[in-house]
């Protein structure tokens, strides 16, 4: 217990200091999952509003595998990006291992299906009187779809959370495709287990606080706008 | 001038034809009702004439210029016509932003916006309401701001589905109210449909009366589903246990029947025809109906006649008072 306290309080001293290696992980990881937070987002998001409103054949099995697509393990999506952009693959040539880019297009693989299911989810549950309302006040498709885009706002405001909190906590994606470099590809989650593996608690403590901090500030901020417009 | 004229219009859903219109013109600036029972057809035709919903087959004309059903043109015509849902819904936002929505479509300048806000609330009596929250409003304020938003919007043709349904008698008096205001005001074609013939007879001599998706020339009224069985060589629909409908001779079991109101009379006890065909109940309505009394009498289930000011005169007929009803088997179509 003493050792423990002993470690959060260093901890605590590296995080007051700016210690630059604690800011370079931290950066690199908000950099990693903010990126690819985004692309998923501008992906998923239209793909969920489409699935949801259109009607097309296997439009139920498409769901089902998207629903099973949101139990993928990191290591699988590893594993495959990996083949893909080592030397001996396809996308060998663009040099994309060990990169920042090889653990984005990770993530995003990782939260595409996230993202979209929970927008499904959110548009399948607005009234569908949102829609006639905006067609019958003159509302093209365009702009009936911001109509219902915005009634949603909540749902889709909690897939963008949830998808920055799986890529953010993941391990498997960034450690094998990243490599632990150090300052620059070393994330949060890869610096504490290395950290671990040495024994050093002191860094990984640190990180596990901000990491904590982090999704805290999300789910309050998230929290906060979701109770000041439902009043 | 003819503003709608719809040729062979017909839908189908689920290979069930649910409107078959043969023709129908309906001249701007008049108010129109739509009545009908469940299931008639008159959402899916005020959804057609608000361009919501092409029809699987037909020709339609508006304004003279034929409509021909594709996006584009639905949605250019869209912005004349304004269909307010039987229960609106508003936007989660405020009252201004609600009515704002039509206008920011239009692309009206922002200045002009405020005005017209303003004046559309203040024709519904919900001005005090502009910058409230639309989703805490009781469901009449929802209703006059669904109304107001839709006249924000200038259209031509205001259609409404079932504006009063689920309104106490205040509420049902002020959406009529507002109905007449708007059409005194502007002269815009109103089109709604109700189940409330007073209603419909109280805001305009222009009824259309649907049943099974097709136009008919007088209303079906008086609906009841039944069993059918035969007494003494007579056929009768089982509404109730102690409810029988004489009906015309008939080979089905299970019906859907209409009484048409003058086919029910009050009927004298001593000229009353003794036997099945004779129904006791009591008053518990009576109106005044294009200059013929209208009775709604409880006999087991509700039932609605139509009768002569002189015959009213002779029966004497009172609210809560007892009546024998006698019905002809000949104003009962089956169906």
């Amino acid at each position: 217990m003493i050792f423990f306290g002993d470690s959060l309080i260093s901890a605590l001293m590296l995080m007051f200091t700016l210690d630059s290696e604690l800011l370079d992980i931290v950066h690199v990881s908000l950099n990693v999952s903010l990126t690819s937070t985004v692309i998923a987002g501008i992906i998923g998001l239209p793909a969920g509003f489409i699935i949801s409103t259109g009607e097309f054949p296997l439009k139920r099995a498409l769901i089902t595998i998207l629903n099973t697509l949101l139990a993928l393990p990191t290591v699988v999506i590893g594993l495959f990006v990996y083949v893909l952009i080592s030397r001996n693959g396809v996308f060998g040539v663009y040099d994309l291992l060990y990169t920042q880019k090889a653990i984005i297009i990770g993530q995003i693989i990782l939260i595409i299906p996230i993202m979209t299911t929970f927008t499904i989810s959110a548009i399948s549950r607005i009234d569908t009187r949102y829609r006639k309302t905006a067609m019958t006040l003159g509302a093209d498709q365009f702009q009936t779809a911001l109509v219902i885009l915005k009634e949603a706002r909540f749902g889709i405001t909690a897939a963008i959370v949830a998808a920055f909190g799986r890529v953010i906590s993941e391990i498997g994606i960034c450690m094998m495709l990243g490599g632990n470099i150090s300052g620059y590809t070393r994330t949060m989650t890869t610096a504490m287990a290395l950290q671990y593996d040495k024994g050093e608690f002191v860094l990984a403590i640190a990180l596990g606080i901000i990491l904590l901090s982090i999704s805290l500030a999300v789910n309050i901020l998230f929290t906060y706008f979701q109770g000041k417009s439902t009043g | 001038m003819t503003l709608y004229f719809l040729k062979d219009i017909r839908q189908h859903y689920n290979h069930r034809t649910v409107l078959n219109i043969s023709e129908l013109a309906l001249t701007s600036g008049n108010i129109y009702t739509l009545t009908g029972p469940n299931g008639a057809g008159k959402t899916t035709l005020l959804n057609i004439l608000s361009f919501l919903r092409p029809p699987s087959s037909g020709q339609m004309e508006f304004n003279h210029l034929p409509v021909t059903f594709n996006a584009a043109c639905l949605q250019k015509l869209r912005k004349s016509v304004v269909l307010v849902d039987q229960h609106p819904i508003l936007f989660s936002t405020t009252v201004y932003k609600n009515i704002e929505f039509g206008l920011k479509i239009r692309k009206i300048p922002h200045d002009k916006r405020k005005q017209i806000i303003q004046s559309s609330l203040d024709m519904v009596g919900m001005k005090k309401f502009t910058n409230a929250d639309a989703r805490f409003l009781s469901g009449g304020e929802t209703r006059r701001v669904a109304i107001a938003r839709a006249m924000a919007c200038s259209p031509d043709v205001l259609i409404m589905d079932e504006p009063t349904a689920d309104l106490d008698l205040e509420h049902q008096m002020t959406i009529e109210t507002i109905i007449l205001d708007i059409h005194r005001q502007k002269n815009i074609t109103i089109i709604f449909c109700t189940h409330n013939l007073a209603q419909g007879a109280r805001l305009t001599s222009h009824h259309i009366h649907l049943f099974a998706g097709q136009i008919q020339d007088h209303n079906h009224e008086n609906i009841f589903k039944g069993e059918i069985t035969k007494i003494r060589g007579r056929h009768y629909c089982r509404i109730t246990e102690k409810v029988l409908i004489p009906t015309p001779a008939t080979d089905k079991r299970e019906t859907k029947i209409s009484i048409h109101p003058t086919a029910i009379r009050v009927a004298d006890k001593k000229d009353a025809e003794p036997g099945l065909t004779i129904l006791k109940g009591k008053v518990i309505g009576l109106s005044e109906d294009k200059e013929r009394i209208r009775a709604t009498i409880d006999v087991g289930v509700l039932i609605s006649l139509l009768m002569e000011a002189s015959e009213y005169d002779v029966r004497n007929i009172r609210i809560n008072t007892m009546v024998d009803v006698e019905i002809n088997p000949d104003g009962v179509t089956l169906f």
